[in-house]
């Protein structure tokens, strides 16, 4: 049982690791070269498919800062993988330490379950929910500025702020009527 | 729980090192310039990291039975709690700053040099400029007290003038009132009044026509009787 975790081993001097993870590994290169843009800091990317982790570079892994699970609404696979990932993940890490995002979920094409599910999924592990635009350079550009954000506070280089107390901010709430039929 | 064995461990190594100060030999970058800012960041870090450590350190130790919902109930309160108390440290932050900052500010200025000039020079132009705007407020708020007073007056005024108008109005609708109650009384009389005499009169013409025309008595000769003979003409006869 290979659990991810949070605390065994030292944080980075001066640098900030992130996980991101995702089904399909579309997203995720086009946003790990966004994010390793940063100058101020070293940003260590590393990309997987899911959790559980391959044992091989279990050594050789530094410590992660913050999981970033990506998931496309028009898949049903993404959604699925990303849950079965979670069991793979140290519950320490969701204090703060885990991000969902999603992408495509201006698609028409996407039923408002799938949005719904992710939502409440969010919502019940306190962890802050992202939209991203993965089409347009821009849209990279600022999914990957949102991550720094919290990625920043996830590594300590904020002062005075704490992954912990950030997710108390920037928790995902379900709202009290998702469970009624939208005006669409 | 062995987490809690590794993290205590970590914690030891952790302190260790960011006692020694200078960065971890580690894979270098190239970016390694150790200048203060830069080893002053690190320090924040470490400090901040240490101190998420010894949350969850402190999170395993009381191990307090208690649900979900319950914990879920009390979680907005101690948030508003956190909130409290880091507005309470920023503020402090901000006294102290400005505290700290002033006091350098006097320094500077018992040293009596250049750039002590320079300041004192600013600092009596701001004194300037706060007086100026100190008299430009109380000219301002007297203008508008004054504005008050006067908008106060013509309030009043119009109030009384409308006050005015509803008597006048009323006492022009009291005086039509009995006096044109007395007027139909009176009128009403005096016409019953005529039209009676009217035909009292009209009657007696009649007879008076008829006793002429009975007696075939040539009016028109004698002067008298062709006098009263026109003035009958002159009624209508009544039906």
């Amino acid at each position: 049982m290979s659990l991810l975790k949070p605390f065994s081993k030292l944080p980075g001097l001066n640098t900030a690791n992130i996980l991101l993870v995702e089904g399909e590994e579309q997203f995720q290169q086009s946003l790990a070269d966004a994010l390793v843009e940063e100058t101020a800091f070293t940003v260590n990317v590393r990309l997987a498919k899911s959790l559980p982790l391959p044992l091989e570079n279990e050594e050789s892994r530094p410590r992660i800062d913050l999981v970033v699970f990506i998931i496309n609404l028009t898949s049903e696979l993404s959604f699925q993988s990303a849950e079965a990932s979670l069991k793979y993940l140290d519950p320490g890490y969701f204090l703060g330490k885990v991000c969902f995002m999603v992408t495509n979920a201006r698609n028409a094409s996407v039923p408002t379950e799938q949005l719904d599910a992710v939502r409440k999924l969010a919502a019940s592990l306190h962890c802050p929910l992202l939209f991203a635009e993965d089409q347009t350079p821009d849209g990279v550009t600022n999914a990957a500025e949102r991550l720094m954000t919290i990625l920043k506070v996830a590594a300590g280089l904020v002062p005075m702020a704490t992954s912990l107390y950030l997710s108390s901010l920037t928790r995902c709430t379900v709202p009290l009527d998702i469970d009624q039929p939208s005006f669409e | 729980m062995e987490p809690s064995d590794s993290v205590g461990d970590l914690n030891c190594t952790m302190e260790a090192v960011t006692l020694s100060g200078g960065p971890a030999p580690d894979s270098s970058t190239g970016q390694k310039d150790t200048s203060p800012a830069v080893m002053l960041r690190i320090k924040q870090q470490m400090s901040n990291q240490c101190f998420e450590i010894a949350v969850q350190l402190n999170a395993g130790k009381s191990k307090r039975s208690c649900s979900t919902p319950e914990a879920e109930r009390e979680l907005p309160d101690y948030v508003d709690e956190l909130e409290r108390v880091k507005t309470n440290h920023f503020n402090s932050t901000l006294t102290l700053h400005r505290m700290q900052m002033w006091h350098a500010i006097g320094e500077k200025l018992k040293q009596n040099d250049l750039e002590a000039e320079a300041l004192k020079a600013v600092s009596d132009r701001c004194m300037a400029l706060c007086s100026h705007i100190k008299e430009l407020q109380k000219e301002s708020r007297d203008l508008q007290e004054g504005i008050t007073e006067i908008q106060k007056k013509r309030l009043e005024m119009k109030r009384l003038t409308h006050e005015k108008m509803k008597e006048i109005e009323e006492q022009m609708c009291k005086k039509e009132h009995p006096d044109t109650e007395k007027y139909r009384a009176a009128l009403e009389k005096g016409q019953a009044n005529l039209e009676k005499y009217k035909k009292m009169t009209i009657m007696t013409q009649n007879v008076l026509r008829g006793i002429l025309l009975a007696c075939k008595v040539n009016w028109l000769d004698d002067p008298v009787l062709r006098d009263i003979a026109m003035t009958l003409e002159e009624f209508p006869v009544s039906d």
